[in-house]
């Protein structure tokens, strides 16, 4: 049917999918068979009749035309139950096996690292949770039957060719390779088109996508005629490898009717000569011209189907790379709870080349609180992502409680680490599921929460309360509202280690004071450890550290950094005048 | 005004399948050359097709079936046929590649339309949409119609005509029996008819589900990192599971509506070769009817119903891509609500900007700001500041004018903001946005983005440029200058960088009125001092409103404004506005 390409060492073909559906598979392609096999009969019937007509007008017996006509419709009704059964089944086979398909991808999706997602993309996760899915889908819903129905109708009507006028026959069955190979040839080509131009589908969706996620940006430049500029390159580029495709089918598809007629005309002459001749009757003259249009047909279809399985092929295999990935080994089994003690030794975090992070090393007694500071782009995000194990070290240990961070069942760790993210992040759904995100949260732990996060307020003055639906970017919340209710997600957990990565970022400062005072008085020994760009609001931590590139170049208590560290020094001189004018203020 | 189109789409009329055919059809006007052309080479295809067998029946009835056999005849036939056949190949290919070139360019049309749309409708629309849901709905539905225009439109079409030709040979024929040939044909046109509601109707409800789960995948995947840190990697599977089950529930009824065509058809199709049979027999016993006709009647029914059966399958594909053209021309039917209005020239004497009586509200039932008035003077620098959630982003949303006031007048340089051109009105009012959205490509792209001025500048050029704007200490901070590299989604750089680049980004636009929103909140202090230096030596005449928690980036203001509970109050000085800050109650 479709030839192999035994180039790659073999992955589990795309028939291995259908595996578990092996009983409603077999029950689609007998009904498919039985539905074929009586649409044989059919024109069998109705010659049947028209003979016994012919025959009961040469010996005037009465002919009784009730019994075709029982027969007929008996046939008739019996094809339209089987082809609609097989209907069905097909839709619910190729519905459940996409659903399955779905299923497996995305509970393998929800066990890997936020690395990995980053780095696969998570718009090729989309594509091949819908697009390869739905290749895969046509694949069963339409290939299988067809493929089947196909050769069993080539080959029966092969047969019966032969065995009416094997010369004749074989002229005939001749135009079988000479279409199927135009066809491959063709279709190889097109292949590599399409190929192409789903590459250029991802190009116009990249730029579709950018053009939705930055509209504020596009107004506020007035870049639209850009944006469509990109646009319009990429869909004349779709345009014109559709007209490429189209150019080679239509050059298939008359080809093809030519070879097909050019075999009825060879009916015509030589099946004509051998009628004169006496050689053969009329009645078989006109059933190879029935059966020959039956042999065209399945052929295309065979060659169709044969790109869908191409198609869906690529797919499986695009899809088999993600379910191929490991999980991520849940190694740790501790389930302890922690104490709040942290340290890391000698932690490198390299991209390529680059290294995000170099030798850090530094300790953090339980209950006590911790500022990170630093410029821009210094690491000090991938210190929080490696403390919540969203990103693993290079080389160097991490360990909570003298224990490795990888010890620890995921679970326990972290419904016991909260994180602040620097983004805001707000699902599509009620503040209440936004803030209780995990299951563990009590309706007690979540108004704590959100009195800690200084939300009531806010909540009350909503039509809905907590019910409210936020939109999926939370542009129906302020940046404030939406890091407070981050925080909130943080803290509902009742975590015993709190990571802020710059939240003070985008909370005014009263808000902000009000908040770390409630985060003290309603959360008793925790530990904080705190990405902060000021120096004001941690000048009375237990530990600061200033980290610069990748490295820490001074850490310790506020008032021993003003004196070993001129960088430091630099960075409070910097937000000086305004710092004594809260102090003053207070 | 509502955007949702989710909204929207229930309340909308129903429309029929012509109308919205109809409407589909006014994007191809301009083809009607190519479609005529393509319409001759059909009719002469089918034409041909169609004189195929009538001229083997005639040799056989001629030269085979008959005493005297003629060969001869036989071979001038067959040269006559073969003529036919060349002319049916060029034909063939001329229907195929005119009709395929008239679907390819339509569909370019039609992503063209759809997103020249997309730039024109303002922010409140994506604001009230899923991006997931809008992605969905133009990926997904124009590849549906996609699939039709490449794939289906020329069997569709090609059918039709083979059947159009085989219906008047069948009523040519013998009236009677044609017409009785004809009746499936009707109920299956009836029942066509009938069900196409309902089908378009389950295909509609499964593109609207498969548009939620891609918006809840995208939602998902994009933000997997809280997923993992709150543990909530079940709560992802149970999600996607609802979203995948529901999917699957409308795909099924989408697909068993889909398929019920093919066998219905099939049974029709039957139906009337059991009436030709039947209803033959008859007329033979009659003496009306011929036998060997009956046989060739045969022949042209299934030429009649065979392409039926096609248009069967076909029929489901154009309802598919009607249900996706129905879903994205409820984008094309929106209309921007920011309305250009007719105003007095400019007056150079008025301040650069100025709130009249100002209130606005993203909805109807919440009024977020109430009865604004201030005014910006030329060359001076604003701060607003208040506690999150005042309406700080709104206001200088409503400068930027992404939405217009609900009630009141803004008005720039003494003329209403409305009266503007766009490109006029970007070009006096540059706006750093709260969250920084960088395209994917190099740091020279984003900083030039929509920067006709230095388009062809080399990058010795530009970093010349750059200098001289004081700001190349901040491109030093990107390792490979204005070559690095960067991705619209994910981590590859830092909230920070993405603000430094949205800083030079508008900077080097060199606007008359600078909004920054936040813009340097994740920005160490000791670059945004650099920053601040950077806005103090802005040209004279630059005005600047800066939005900021952080107090030092606001201690040089000018003037301050004191933004909450929707009101915008002047503070006399940086203290009254610190005593107000500090003091003020939020109250959202």
């Amino acid at each position: 049917m479709k030839p192999t390409n035994n180039s790659t060492p073999k992955p589990p073909g795309i028939f291995s999918l259908l595996k578990p559906y092996s009983g409603l598979v077999t029950m689609l392609i007998l009904f498919a068979l039985f539905s074929n096999t009586v649409t044989l009969w059919l024109p069998k019937i109705i010659s049947h009749g028209i003979d016994d007509y012919i025959h009961s007008l040469f010996t005037h017996t009465k002919y009784d035309v009730n019994s075709t006509l029982v027969k007929f419709t008996l046939a008739v009704v019996f094809i339209f139950i089987f082809a609609y059964l097989q209907t069905i089944i097909q839709t619910y086979t190729s519905e459940k096996v996409a659903r399955d398909l779905r299923t497996r991808l995305s509970d393998k999706i929800s066990r890997q690292s936020s690395a990995f997602i980053e780095q696969v993309n998570p718009s090729k996760l989309l594509t091949n949770l819908t697009a390869d899915v739905d290749s895969i889908k046509l694949f069963v819903s339409q290939a299988l039957v067809s493929i089947v129905s196909s050769v069993f109708i080539i080959v029966g009507a092969s047969v019966l060719l032969l065995t009416i006028n094997w010369k004749l026959g074989l002229c005939i069955i001749a135009i079988i390779p000479i279409i199927g190979g135009t066809f491959f040839y063709v279709l190889k080509k097109v292949r590599a088109l399409f190929i192409k131009s789903r590459g250029v589908i991802d190009w116009l969706n990249k730029v579709i996508n950018e053009s939705i996620l930055g509209s504020a940006l596009i107004r506020v430049i007035n870049s639209q005629q850009l944006e469509f500029d990109k646009f319009l390159r990429a869909n004349s580029e779709a345009r014109d490898i559709g007209l490429s495709i189209l150019r080679l089918f239509s050059g298939l598809i008359p080809i093809i009717t030519f070879t097909a007629n050019l075999a009825s005309l060879s009916i015509l002459a030589l099946g004509g000569h051998f009628v004169i001749n006496g050689t053969m009757t009329l009645g078989d003259f006109a059933a190879f011209n029935s059966y020959l249009a039956q042999l065209i047909f399945p052929i295309l279809v065979i060659g169709f189907m044969s790109n869908i399985i191409a198609q869906a092929t690529a797919s499986f295999q695009r899809i088999n790379v993600v379910l191929d990935t490991t999980d991520t080994s849940e190694t740790g089994e501790t389930v302890a709870q922690l104490n709040g003690d942290i340290e890391l030794k000698d932690i490198s975090v390299f991209y390529g080349q680059k290294p995000a992070l170099k030798q850090v090393s530094f300790k953090v007694n339980a209950g006590s609180k911790i500022a990170i500071i630093g410029p821009t782009a210094a690491g000090k995000s991938q210190l929080l992502y490696l403390l919540t194990g969203l990103i693993k070290p290079t080389s160097g240990d991490i360990l909570f409680d003298d224990r490795g961070i990888d010890t620890y069942n995921s679970e326990s760790f972290h419904s016991q680490v909260g994180f602040v993210f620097q983004d805001s992040i707000i699902f599509n759904m009620s503040i209440r599921e936004n803030i209780a995100f995990s299951d563990t949260v009590t309706d007690e732990s979540l108004q704590k929460a959100i009195q800690t996060a200084e939300l009531d307020g806010f909540i009350d003055s909503l039509p809905e309360k907590l019910s409210t639906i936020v939109s999926e970017r939370g542009s129906s919340l302020s940046g404030g509202q939406k890091q407070r209710i981050m925080l909130a997600r943080a803290l509902a957990i009742n975590p015993k280690v709190l990571l802020l990565d710059d939240f003070t970022a985008r909370v005014d400062n009263t808000t902000e004071e009000k908040i770390l005072a409630n985060v003290q008085k309603n959360y008793p020994g925790l530990t904080l450890i705190s990405v902060t760009q000021k120096i004001a609001s941690v000048e009375q931590y237990d530990q600061i550290i200033l980290l610069m590139q990748g490295e820490i170049i001074a850490s310790g208590k506020h008032q021993e950094l003003m004196k070993s560290s001129p960088e430091y020094v630099q960075i409070f001189n910097s937000q000086q005048s305004t710092s004594n004018y809260e102090l003053q203020s207070k | 005004m509502n955007y949702n189109l989710n909204d929207l789409q229930a309340k909308a009329p129903k429309s029929s399948t012509w109308s919205s055919l109809g409407k589909l059809l006014q994007l191809i006007s301009h083809e009607r050359k190519n479609l005529i052309m393509a319409m001759i080479a059909i009719l002469v295809n089918s034409t041909l097709n169609l004189l195929g067998p009538l001229i083997i029946g005639h040799t056989i009835d001629q030269y085979i079936f008959v005493p005297h056999k003629n060969y001869h005849g036989v071979l001038v036939n067959c040269s006559i046929l073969m003529g036919m056949y060349l002319v049916a190949l060029l034909s063939s290919y001329l229907q195929t590649i005119l009709m395929g070139g008239v679907g390819q360019r339509m569909l370019f049309t039609l992503r063209n339309a759809i997103f020249n749309k997309l730039q024109l409708l303002p922010v409140g629309f994506f604001n009230q949409n899923k991006a997931g849901d809008l992605i969905s709905r133009i990926n997904n539905d124009t590849d549906k119609l996609n699939q039709f225009f490449s794939q289906s439109l020329m069997q569709f079409i090609g059918s039709i005509a083979t059947m159009l030709g085989a219906g008047i040979f069948l009523l040519s024929i013998n009236i009677e029996l044609g017409s009785a040939t004809l009746i499936p044909a009707v109920i299956i046109l009836i029942f066509t008819v009938l069900t196409s509601p309902w089908v378009k109707r389950k295909n509609a409800r499964n593109l609207k589900s498969v548009g939620g789960m891609s918006a809840e995948i995208q939602e998902s995947l994009n933000n997997f990192k809280v997923i993992i840190a709150f543990n909530r990697r079940d709560y992802f599977r149970k999600r996607f599971d609802e979203a995948n089950q529901q999917n699957y529930d409308t795909a099924i009824g989408a697909g068993i509506a889909n398929n019920s065509y093919v066998p219905v058809f099939g049974l029709f199709s039957s139906m009337a070769q059991l009436i030709v049979l039947a209803f033959g027999i008859y007329l033979i016993s009659k003496g009306q009817f011929a036998i060997g006709l009956l046989v060739s009647y045969f022949s042209y029914a299934n030429q009649f119903y065979n392409p039926l059966r096609q248009l069967a399958a076909l029929w489901t594909n154009f309802q598919t891509a009607m249900a996706g053209w129905d879903r994205i021309s409820h984008i094309l039917t929106l209309e921007t609500d920011l309305i250009k209005v007719n105003d007095v020239v400019a007056d150079p004497s008025a301040s650069l900007l100025e709130f009249r009586n100002v209130h606005f509200s993203y909805d109807e039932s919440r009024e977020i700001l109430h009865n604004i008035n201030f005014k910006l003077e030329r060359g001076k620098t604003y701060a607003l500041v208040g506690p999150t959630g005042g309406g700080k982003t709104t206001t200088a949303s409503l400068i930027a004018r992404l939405y217009d006031a609900t009630k009141g007048t803004i008005l720039l340089n003494g003329k209403d903001i409305r009266a503007y051109e766009a490109v006029d009105r970007t070009k006096k009012i540059g706006f750093i946005l709260q969250e920084p959205f960088l395209f994917t490509g190099t740091v020279r792209d984003n900083i030039l983005y929509g920067n006709e001025l230095y388009v062809n500048y080399t990058n010795e050029e530009l970093e010349k440029v750059i200098l001289e704007a004081n700001l190349g200490t901040l491109l030093a901070i990107f390792e490979s200058g204005l070559d690095t590299k960067v991705l619209s989604s994910g981590d590859s750089i830092s909230l920070g960088q993405k603000q430094l680049i949205a800083f030079m980004r508008a900077v080097l636009r060199n606007p008359d009125l600078l909004i920054l929103d936040e813009a340097t909140a994740n920005i160490d202090t000791i670059t945004e001092k650099l920053l601040s230096d950077i806005l103090n030596k802005l040209p004279d005449t630059t005005t600047r409103v800066i939005i900021a928690h952080r107090l030092n980036t606001i201690e040089n203001a000018d003037e301050i404004f004191f933004v909450n509970s929707g009101e915008v109050i002047r503070a006399g000085s940086f203290h009254h506005a610190m005593d107000m800050l500090l003091q003020g109650k939020r109250v959202s």
